[in-house]
């Protein structure tokens, strides 16, 4: 594990560097959330690759493709989807209408107090699902990677991420994962071709040698998710929950323009979609040349598989190839924790100085530094909670928040977000009433269902995206027509429309 | 004044076309994309047998409709943007030119 440890020490210190050389460069509300919008297209397509590659994402879908088959690679190709939603929906229109934040959107088309207090609580809740997890699944992921201790994992990734945050801000978040996303490309591309030398480039024969090896029920849906409507659940949390994440839309904040933004959508297309093909492939192979009863071996929950697989097609346990390779991905693994912690924590302390001291406490009228100072001291709070959480989380079941987090995202922040855009009707009424439906539905049946409950559950499905996002929309059509008429938002629409679709601001 | 209100008036229509000529080409797309995903995640809760039909060696259907829906989405992103440049922007443009003449902040 030594290997792990120093090309992982190397990555921390790489990203150190970048924090320092960032920091010196982020003074003003504007380069601390947004990097001043100055990312080209590319930049920011690999800085959206590092977002929606998360360790849960690439160890997980080649953990999942390797025990259940399929399955895993419905869960991989549905980040690919989500990305059409996000380009013909979300991208232009938010770089259009907003500075910095979710919170922005709604507040220059409501412009009402309670619809931006509304959508600071469904940022930050989904935020803080994403973000619990990801430090629980941090701490077991350095101590299974590196042989640090669960506790000290986490304080670790914690102090890393309240450095990045704090002191370099977007401009130090998005190069840490730029570099995180191109190591992981390269990861990726080099046990792709190591694959396809096993099976002298015919990806075919891969499939051929699985059915042989793991057997003929390997090959069909249905392995991991039992109850038909969870597959389907699932399928629409992902394609329009990615597009209700927060963290995610402040990166096309970063870039200029709409038409910067929408190439860097394609640029991310195309960057993380072969990547989440890759791990379907490369949990076919782990499944057939490392084994599954290796891969459970291992423990966590399949998260393993992709090093065990590096390690075999480096030579095997004990050789210098294997311990590189396998110590080279497993780094990787770790910086991409740290990546998308950073981004998580980044935008909840956009939400929190932002969007409720500067716009909801001080309307708009609060000093420039002072926002900066508080949103440094909210990143290195959140940071600091988030330590803690993660650590009381050792042991819990926090696999219930992934789900809560994209399904709270699909249910409440992507109906309010779409109608707030283009439905001239929509009122503060819609954003509480969609922003409540949808919270409560997802946490109530997240909370009765299998994911928490297990055998006892009260309700069948581990995802209820399928049911709470169609109550989304209704909380937001029933808030609507319960507050009114409002002829002044209605008459601003015009306006508002001008802006989505141009960018122009009328006077 | 009334150049004002004028110059507004035709920022919004075109505004409005801009946005007539979105729904008709983002419509069909959005549907075809959800129609693609959706369809095969519910392919794969209620026809299991449908998925497994082998089409080379172990290769079966299910596989090659998730290698199908990585090109879709591929395909659209490039044609989204081909659209984009080549109508909305003309249009978005436009627009901009409309409003501009009453004095925009950009």
């Amino acid at each position: 594990m030594s290997t792990t440890l120093s090309i992982f020490i190397a990555i921390l210190l790489i990203t150190l560097g970048i924090t320092y050389w960032a920091a010196k460069r982020t003074h003003t509300t504007s380069e601390f959330y947004a990097a001043d919008s100055q990312l080209t297209a590319a930049e920011n397509g690999f800085a959206l690759a590092g977002d929606w590659c998360s360790a849960a994402a690439f160890l997980g879908f080649t953990g999942l493709t390797a025990l259940f088959g399929m399955d895993g690679a419905f869960y991989a190709i549905g980040p690919l989807v989500a990305f059409c939603t996000v380009l013909f929906l979300i991208a232009e229109p938010l770089r259009n209408t907003g500075k910095y934040t979710l919170g922005d959107v709604i507040q220059s088309r409501m412009k009402t107090s309670t619809s931006l207090l509304a959508t600071i609580v469904g940022t930050v809740v989904v935020n803080f699902a994403y973000l619990m997890p990801q430090m629980a699944g941090a701490g077991v992921l350095v101590k299974l990677l590196t042989g640090i201790s669960y506790d000290w994992s986490i304080i670790l990734v914690g102090i890393s991420m309240i450095v990045y945050v704090g002191f370099g801000g977007m401009i130090a978040t998005t190069w840490v994962q730029i570099v995180k996303a191109a190591l992981m490309l390269v990861a990726g591309a080099i046990i792709l071709v190591m694959i396809l030398m096993l099976v002298r480039f015919n990806p075919l024969t891969l499939f051929d040698n699985a059915e042989a090896k793991v057997g003929a029920n390997y090959m069909l849906p249905g392995n991991y998710l039992k109850n038909p409507f969870d597959q389907i659940s699932l399928g629409l949390g992902y394609v329009l929950g990615l597009a209700g994440l927060p963290h995610v839309m402040t990166r096309f904040y970063t870039v200029p323009d709409a038409k910067t933004a929408r190439r860097s959508v394609v640029w991310v297309m195309f960057l993380a979609g072969s990547f989440f093909a890759g791990t379907t492939l490369f949990g076919i192979a782990a499944a057939t040349y490392v084994g599954q009863e290796v891969i459970k071996a291992a423990g966590g929950g399949g998260n393993l598989t992709l090093p065990l697989l590096a390690q075999f097609l480096g030579g095997g346990k004990g050789t210098f190839g294997g311990d590189l390779m396998l110590g080279f991905v497993a780094a990787v693994a770790v910086a991409t924790i740290l990546a998308v912690v950073s981004a998580l924590t980044l935008s909840t302390s956009g939400a929190i100085a932002h969007d409720f001291y500067a716009n909801w406490m001080k309307q708009g009228k609060a000093d420039p530094k002072k926002e900066v100072v508080i949103a440094r001291v909210a990143a290195i709070a959140i940071g600091l909670l988030a330590m803690v959480l993660g650590i009381l989380a050792q042991g819990v079941n926090v696999a219930v928040l992934v789900i809560l987090a994209i399904c709270v995202a699909a249910s409440a922040n992507f109906p309010v977000l779409v109608l707030s855009l283009f439905w001239r009707r929509f009122n503060t009424g819609g954003v509480v009433g969609g922003m409540s439906f949808g919270l409560i539905s997802s946490v109530a049946l997240a909370m009765i269902g299998p994911a928490m409950r297990g055998a006892d559950a009260v309700w069948p499905l581990v995802n209820p995206t399928i049911v709470s996002l169609p109550l989304g929309f209704l909380g937001c059509y029933l808030g609507t027509m319960l507050y009114g008429r409002d002829a002044e938002n209605e008459a601003r629409f015009d306006d508002f429309s001008l802006q989505v679709h141009t960018g122009v601001v009328p006077k | 004044m009334s150049a004002n209100a004028k110059s507004v008036e035709a920022a919004h229509a075109s505004i409005r076309a801009l946005i007539a000529k979105k729904l008709k080409y983002l419509v069909p797309m959005t549907i075809i994309f959800m129609v693609g995903y959706i369809g095969l995640t519910v392919l794969a809760a209620f026809g299991k047998s449908i998925m497994g039909i082998k089409v080379t060696g172990a290769f079966n259907v299910g596989y090659l409709l998730i290698a199908l829906n990585y090109v879709l989405s591929w395909v659209l992103a490039i044609v989204y943007v081909r659209i984009a440049n080549n109508v909305f922007d003309p249009l978005a443009a436009k627009a901009a030119i409309d409003i501009t003449g009453m004095g925009a902040s950009r």
